[in-house]
């Protein structure tokens, strides 16, 4: 769920673009960084951004029965590390907005804070604490995907109550309607993408163990040769 | 991607970025100055028409392309024009409609279809790689135009594949059910994970065996009216300002 064109008033417009620039500059700054030690890796990024794009726009069945759209924050924050993803996140949105008119330019920096900041720093601390709680690698999948699906609503849910406070119970109010309304789309949202996060890695497993174990992902014991 | 053949294929394809870019600021500054939603809504459908009869996007296009944003316009405005209360007595939530809430609805869908049509002016006339162009020549970090340049490219790449994945899937019964259809998106999915380490590899590998090791370079197309193209524009986005400052 992206804030639209226009939505936000200008001054949380430039507040969240604000507030979103280091992070964004941070990830390019570590990625230009990683690129050094590994020049192999320095098409990754464009071609990461690609691929959340379009896993972004395919149909996900979802509990209720209606059609969503999974977000990838979750896999590509545990594939490519939440610093990576700021920047990654912040160019699918972009694209969103111009070829897709999901979202807007007025409203990346807000867009970019929920979606590219806090559901992939969240997924990634998630999925680290879960796995060093000894928790299953699917259970850590599940949490690290749907809980960033439902930080992000929420974030954007915040950025809605703050912008827009309820004239007589003030943001409390607003949070909870903006929360409320959207909890329809969401929370369903949010099961099936863990669901199908956990589906993704499960095949990656079987099939390609090796990678994820060199990406850290995955402890010795659990890779069967 | 509807917008996408509608910024190939439009009367002003050939007009130059800057000078729709120029008109869409104008646009987008008119929305937010305007104080009145009236005004907003006299700039919203100014530029609309501009769309539709000056770069010649057939209306039905427009309305499918805008509908994801009315549908959250929509469910957000509900929310903003009730007010919720608990009351503290009885301990129980009402919801009713204020003027105030009312008000803030009219300004804020006022504003939001001001800036919307100034998007969907901008995103229907010119293709993506024009905007980048321009960012580029507005001195935006290289990191991030390459990261936007590559990732334009390799899109309709991961489109294909998904298609084609799909095609084959469906063809074998893989969405039969939304159990197999979770199963079939995840074995999709999985796969086009490996296909980005795979087809980064090879990316960097063809770069490199043309010596490349900086940026990705690409021939900009030359609009040969571009002064008399920013004129106008500079014009129309001032009308548009105008427009919201005088109605307000």
């Amino acid at each position: 769920m992206h804030i639209m064109e226009g939505f936000l008033p200008v001054e949380h417009a430039f507040g969240w673009t604000i507030a979103s620039t280091p992070f964004v500059a941070y990830g390019i700054y570590a990625v230009k960084k990683r690129i050094r030690d590994n020049p192999e890796q320095r098409m990754l990024l464009g071609v990461a951004a690609a691929f959340t794009f379009v896993l972004s726009a395919l149909k996900l069945p979802s509990v209720t029965g209606s059609c969503s759209h999974p977000t990838g924050t979750g896999l590509g924050a545990i594939l490519f590390g939440p610093a990576a993803m700021a920047p990654i996140g912040m160019v699918v949105l972009l694209f969103q907005a111009l070829l897709l008119a999901h979202g807007g330019l007025t409203t990346l920096g807000a867009n970019t804070f929920s979606m590219a900041i806090v559901g992939p720093f969240a997924a990634a601390a998630l999925f680290g604490l879960a796995r060093r709680l000894k928790l299953s690698f699917a259970v850590s999948v599940f949490i690290a995907a749907s809980m960033a699906d439902l930080l992000t609503y929420v974030t954007t849910s915040a950025q809605l109550a703050w912008a827009f406070p309820d004239p007589e119970g003030g943001f409390v109010a607003s949070f909870a309607k903006f929360a409320g309304i959207f909890a329809i789309t969401q929370i369903p949202l949010a099961i099936s993408e863990g669901l199908l996060t956990v589906v993704i890695f499960n095949a990656l497993k079987r099939f390609n163990a090796r990678e994820l174990q060199d990406m850290n992902l995955l402890s010795r014991t659990e890779v069967r040769v | 991607m509807l917008i996408e053949q509608s910024a190939y294929a439009n009367r002003w394809r050939q007009v130059a970025p800057a000078a729709k870019g120029l008109f869409a600021l104008g646009g987008f500054i008119a929305a937010f100055a305007a104080r009145a939603p009236i005004a907003a809504i006299a700039v919203a459908l100014l530029i609309a028409t501009t769309t539709l009869v000056g770069a010649g996007i057939p209306f039905g296009r427009y309305l499918r392309v805008a509908t994801p944003a009315l549908f959250f316009l929509g469910i957000s405005c509900l929310s903003l024009a009730f007010s919720l209360n608990l009351n503290s007595d009885t301990q129980a939530l009402s919801f009713h409609l204020t003027p105030t809430g009312m008000q803030q609805v009219a300004e804020v869908s006022a504003r939001s279809l001001g800036a919307l049509s100034a998007l969907l002016f901008l995103v229907l006339t010119t293709p993506l790689i024009d905007l980048i162009a321009m960012l580029r020549r507005l001195k935006t970090p290289e990191a991030l135009l390459e990261i936007m340049v590559l990732s334009y490219r390799m899109l309709f790449v991961f489109s294909e594949a998904v298609h084609d994945t799909l095609t084959a899937q469906s063809a074998r019964l893989g969405y039969a059910t939304s159990r197999l259809a979770l199963r079939s998106l995840g074995d999709l999915a999985a796969n086009l994970t490996l296909q980005v380490w795979q087809r980064a590899h090879a990316l960097h590998v063809a770069a490199q065996s043309r010596n490349n090791d900086g940026p990705l370079r690409f021939l900009e197309p030359v609009f040969t009216n571009k002064r008399r193209d920013v004129a106008f524009a500079t014009a129309g986005g001032s009308v548009l300002v105008l427009l919201a400052v005088v109605l307000s």
